[in-house]
């Protein structure tokens, strides 16, 4: 009972929180594309001909989705897709930590070279992690409170 | 009583029923056609969205390539070492049997800890003939605060190395770090120190000035940076003895290393 109040409201604020986090993260990674090319680069999983690419659409994959998930359209889908960035992110970072590299995750824009014991493994895992938790709860329960789409398309019931 | 089948009202009733099945099935073509249209425009909606989505994606590729392709008419230092692509600086002797190639950023403070503990050794073991250094300069530590020191500083470097030679580089390299300003609350040494320490280094040419001042080699910088990425250096200072990363980057370190690859 109280349960169906509550779920979409929380639904909302997973929404916000998300689609808050991915449109920081992708526009701090627009204004110097070189520091994204070589954030991308210090991974060293990709090579050289598609980490321009990445680097550049990345951003802009994380900017739409975030955009769907602040107003509340194709809530389900960007959840979807949030949840497979997360991932993405989560074997980086973690493939990095195991090899020894010593980079910054580049998440919020900067990236790439850290001076020695400046990396910040362990709380980069947790935080996607609990927001990889986020996006597939919110792809579960994608019905929400102040979403665009209950405007065009009425849910009932 | 009559026969209730034969019950004209019956008979209403029957009609009424049936205009209510003929009613339920009308409403539920017409729910059918609603949920039609919506999943069409669902389908609709979704394709455009996902073109909306290739598109920026496609844009914004294109956008950044042509932001991050760097003028290839900008101006080179000369006396660049072979093998560095252009972004390198050597001193000492050719035939020494180690190399030991520097990534360092003049505004990082662990760069200074290891010139402060390790620097003359290095320069000694470069004298003596036993080592090679190779000096790639690094510039990511720029900032509004500083006045994007690092760029700067190491465009000054590449007018000196340009301007008096390698050594000459060397000399103003242990000046920048000998009078590194803090990273945090340093505003960056100014255009006129670096002019006089380059002065101090033996670059006295009478271009030096106008081309520190004028950061002739900004470009270049922004390939130095790029090109320590694609050598896959992620820190600094790292520090390559004879392509084997030193972790103990203490004089007694760096020796044990050198001495250990010249054996």
């Amino acid at each position: 009972m109280s349960s169906d109040l509550v779920r979409p409201w929380l639904a909302t604020a997973a929404r916000l929180l998300l689609g808050g986090v991915l449109v920081v993260a992708g526009a701090l990674k627009l204004p110097d594309p070189a520091e994204a090319v070589r954030a991308v680069r210090a991974y060293r999983l990709l090579p050289e001909a598609v980490v321009g690419p990445v680097a550049f659409g990345l951003p802009v994959l994380e900017i739409l989705v975030g955009l769907a998930l602040l107003v509340g359209v194709f809530v389900r889908t960007a959840a979807v897709a949030a949840a497979v960035l997360m991932v993405v992110f989560l074997a980086g970072v973690s493939s990095a930590w195991a090899r020894g590299l010593q980079i910054d995750c580049g998440c919020f824009g900067g990236g790439g070279e850290v001076a020695a014991g400046q990396t910040a493994y362990p709380w980069e895992v947790v935080r996607d992690t609990a927001l990889l938790l986020v996006a597939l709860a919110l792809a579960r329960w994608p019905h929400s409170r102040l979403a665009l789409s209950n405007r065009l398309e009425p849910v009932h019931g | 009583m009559a026969d209730p089948n034969k019950n004209p009202a019956r008979g209403a009733g029957k009609k009424a029923a049936a205009r209510e099945r003929i009613a339920a099935k009308r409403a539920a073509e017409a729910a059918a056609r609603a949920a039609e249209q919506r999943r069409r425009r669902t389908v609709l909606g979704g394709a455009v969205a996902a073109a909306v989505v290739v598109i920026a994606v496609v844009v914004a590729i294109v956008v950044q390539t042509s932001r991050t392709s760097t003028d290839a008419d900008a101006a080179r230092p000369d006396g660049t070492s072979a093998g560095g692509n252009g972004y390198t600086f050597t001193v000492g002797q050719a035939d020494a049997p180690v190399t030991v190639d520097l990534y360092e950023d003049f505004q990082c403070p662990n760069c200074k800890d290891f010139e402060d503990a390790a620097g003359s050794t290095l320069e000694q073991l470069a004298e003596a003939g036993t080592v090679q250094i190779v000096y790639h300069g690094m510039a990511f530590l720029d900032s509004s605060q500083n006045d994007d020191y690092s760029t700067r500083a190491l465009n000054a470097a590449a007018v000196v190395a340009s301007s008096a030679g390698s050594d000459a580089y060397e000399t103003f390299h242990d000046l920048l770090y000998a009078n590194q300003p803090d990273e945090r609350t340093g505003s960056g040494l100014t255009d006129d120190q670096l002019v006089a320490y380059a002065e101090q280094a033996g670059a006295t040419g009478e271009d030096v000035a106008a081309d520190i001042r004028d950061l002739v080699y900004g470009e270049w910088v922004k390939g130095a940076e790029d090109q320590a990425s694609k050598d896959g250096v992620t820190g600094t200072p790292t520090v390559l003895v004879d392509g084997t990363k030193l972790t103990d980057l203490s004089a007694a370190g760096l020796t044990a290393a050198v001495q250990a690859a010249s054996s």
